[in-house]
């Protein structure tokens, strides 16, 4: 029983790291396998490398951040996913669900046509993913406390508001350059990532993750509903607070670099549901890991396929999509 | 010392009183049992000892401290609640469900450790449904997942066990298996039990195996009656609470055990 735990969690730690690794290998710049290793090499052992300096910096400046920002987003949504269906105490919850996805979409897509590009819509995606699930917070609080099924009307009302005002800004937007922007926001992608991006938003979502993690037996108690959970002993608008302001920390930390990804946040925790189980105590931690692995590879996909990038988005749908209906088949007996 | 002492309480939505000045107390080892139509007040007034609702007036003190002040966790740890009907959502396991129990006892940064753990397995041994222990607990039979919610309020290590229609929707015979299981743990462990049914024979029955039980007959808030089964469950009583035409039976077993039993005849317009 002990060890059996010992080697789930060192699994879990490992495999989006030897991911991570592999990906370094790959990409659409020809570079033999033998040659990215020499220049893994070199760099750990401070020598100095013989190859070009452009390819040292397709592994260094290009796939390495990519593939860091890649595991970061996709751990931080599968996580906020299976935090929010435990709260929620709904499998078909995604970290979308109080309107987060939305209000970032809008913040990008307003920044998108006041400033063109750049920084700003980084910016503005968050601050609004904030703002979106902070008013569903408000509409959901009513004598004083946020019963969940509020809060759920709260997230569907927000989302649809900020998903009209996002279609008004395509509408106003500049169909020669900033409609097009913002439609690939929407779409998601990690083609722009960078150290920098990696710094700024990966605060929040390492934050959010490790707070998350610390608080993650609670949402097993959390799930019992508001009136059990307090019988339990549970603070539980302190705890039902804590998992909302870290998981859409983690949220937004995603969205704002990544765009809209959707599918990660909801099939992750469901695939860590099959394999080990429902307790949070190892869901979660199990959901970063998968989360992170997933978007890895699917990134991998999406810049390996075909000449141009296909968005990430697209691909998370198109993979997710049919293994969520596997999945509906093959658990129709499985507990539920 | 009184396990739950209740003084002139009252609760309401807007002006209309739900609980009226009531006042009554939960001793060691005795099986309270609140009895009354539908809308009475009676899980209300559950909710309201359980620290779910704040009351309007009056004062409830949990082994000897005022209620009011006690934070969820300290509240958890005097009194145990056994939901009527829990809604099943994740396939947990029933150990873990029963770890639930626990969660006064694990800080919010932690999860149960060995000590909780045992203390779990202990109380699915109590309601003898050990051999639940890694069935995934929304497979479970109704009379299953009673006796293992009672389970998990057993974890809770409290004195005072509330339990709102503990039998609901049971069968026959998991009515009796959980009403014997309530026997037990008075008799043995020296709990006490709050309890909110819809069967005056309940009351009958723990007084038919000489558990220390009282009644409370409800209707709009107030107590209308209040006693141990024997005094309160007479004909006039259930005639006049439920408007119904009622018989009380006695039959003597071996000369010696009296059982008793409320039978009803026909509805009073």
């Amino acid at each position: 029983m002990k060890t059996g735990k010992t080697w789930v969690y060192t699994i879990l730690i490992i495999a989006p790291l030897l991911i991570m690794f592999c990906s370094l290998f790959m990409g659409r710049y020809p570079l033999p396998m033998v040659e990215v290793a020499q220049i893994i090499w070199c760099k750990i052992l401070w020598l100095s490398c013989p190859f070009p300096d452009i390819h040292q910096v397709v592994v260094w400046e290009i796939r390495l951040p990519r593939a860091i920002l890649a595991a970061l987003v996709g751990g931080s949504l599968a996580v906020s996913g299976a935090c929010f269906q435990g709260l929620f105490r709904n499998p078909l919850v995604s970290s979308g669900i109080l309107g987060v996805s939305s209000g970032a979409g809008f913040g990008a897509a307003l920044a998108i046509i006041l400033f063109s590009h750049g920084a700003p819509v980084y910016l503005f995606a968050m601050v609004f993913g904030a703002v979106a699930v902070l008013c569903s917070f408000l509409i959901g609080r009513v004598y004083n406390t946020t019963p969940t099924i509020m809060l759920v009307l709260g997230g569907v009302i927000v989302s649809s508001v900020f998903s009209s005002l996002i279609s008004l800004m395509k509408y106003l937007a500049d169909p020669a350059d900033q409609l097009p922007a913002i439609v690939f926001w929407l779409m998601g992608s990690l083609a722009s990532a960078n150290y920098h991006d990696i710094f700024v938003a990966g605060i929040p979502m390492v934050i959010g993750m490790a707070g998350l993690c610390l608080i993650r037996w609670q949402i097993n108690v959390l799930s019992m509903g508001d009136r059990e959970a307090q019988t339990l002993g549970i603070n539980t608008s302190l705890a039902k607070g804590l998992v909302i302001v870290f998981a859409t920390m983690a949220t937004a930390g995603a969205v704002c670099v990544s765009g809209i990804i959707g599918w990660v946040g909801l099939v992750i925790p469901h695939i860590g549901r099959m394999l080990l189980g429902n307790d949070n105590k190892v869901l979660i931690p199990a959901s970063i890991s998968l989360g992170a692995c997933f978007l890895i590879l699917v990134d991998n996909i999406g810049r390996l396929l075909t000449g141009s990038e296909i968005p990430l988005g697209i691909l998370t749908a198109l993979i997710g999509g049919p293994f969520f209906v596997y999945l509906l088949k093959s658990t129709k007996g499985g507990g539920w | 010392m009184d396990l739950l002492e209740c003084q002139d309480i009252s609760f309401g939505y807007d002006r209309k009183a739900i609980i009226d000045r009531l006042s009554f107390t939960v001793k060691k080892g005795e099986i309270f049992c609140l009895l009354g139509p539908n809308g009475c007040g009676k899980t209300t007034l559950l909710d309201c000892v359980l620290g779910l609702h704040k009351i309007k007036g009056g004062q409830i003190k949990l082994g000897g401290q005022v209620l009011a002040v006690m934070k969820p966790r300290e509240i958890a740890r005097q009194i145990a609640y056994v939901p009527q009907a829990h809604e099943k959502t994740f396939p947990y396991t029933v150990l873990e469900i029963v770890l639930m129990g626990r969660a006064s006892f694990v800080g919010i940064t932690g999860s149960p450790g060995k000590e909780d753990r045992l203390a779990a397995e202990a109380a699915l041994d109590l309601v003898g449904v050990r051999y639940l222990s890694q069935r995934p607990y929304t497979r479970l039979s109704g009379g299953e997942s009673q006796l293992v919610m009672i389970a998990r309020a057993l974890a809770q290590n409290t004195k005072l066990l509330v339990m709102d229609e503990p039998t609901a929707h049971l069968d026959f015979r998991h009515e009796l298996q959980v009403l014997e299981v309530m026997v037990k743990l008075v008799k043995e462990q020296g709990l006490a039990i709050l309890m909110a049914t819809h069967f005056p024979n309940h009351a009958f029955y723990f007084e038919n195996q000489q558990v220390k039980s009282r009644v409370a007959m409800m209707e709009k808030g107030k107590f209308f009656a209040l006693g141990t089964p024997g005094e309160v469950l007479s004909e006039s009583n259930v005639q006049n609470l439920y408007n119904i035409n009622a018989r009380v039976l006695s039959y003597s077993e071996d000369g010696v055990e009296q059982l008793k039993q409320i039978v009803a005849i026909n509805t009073v317009a």
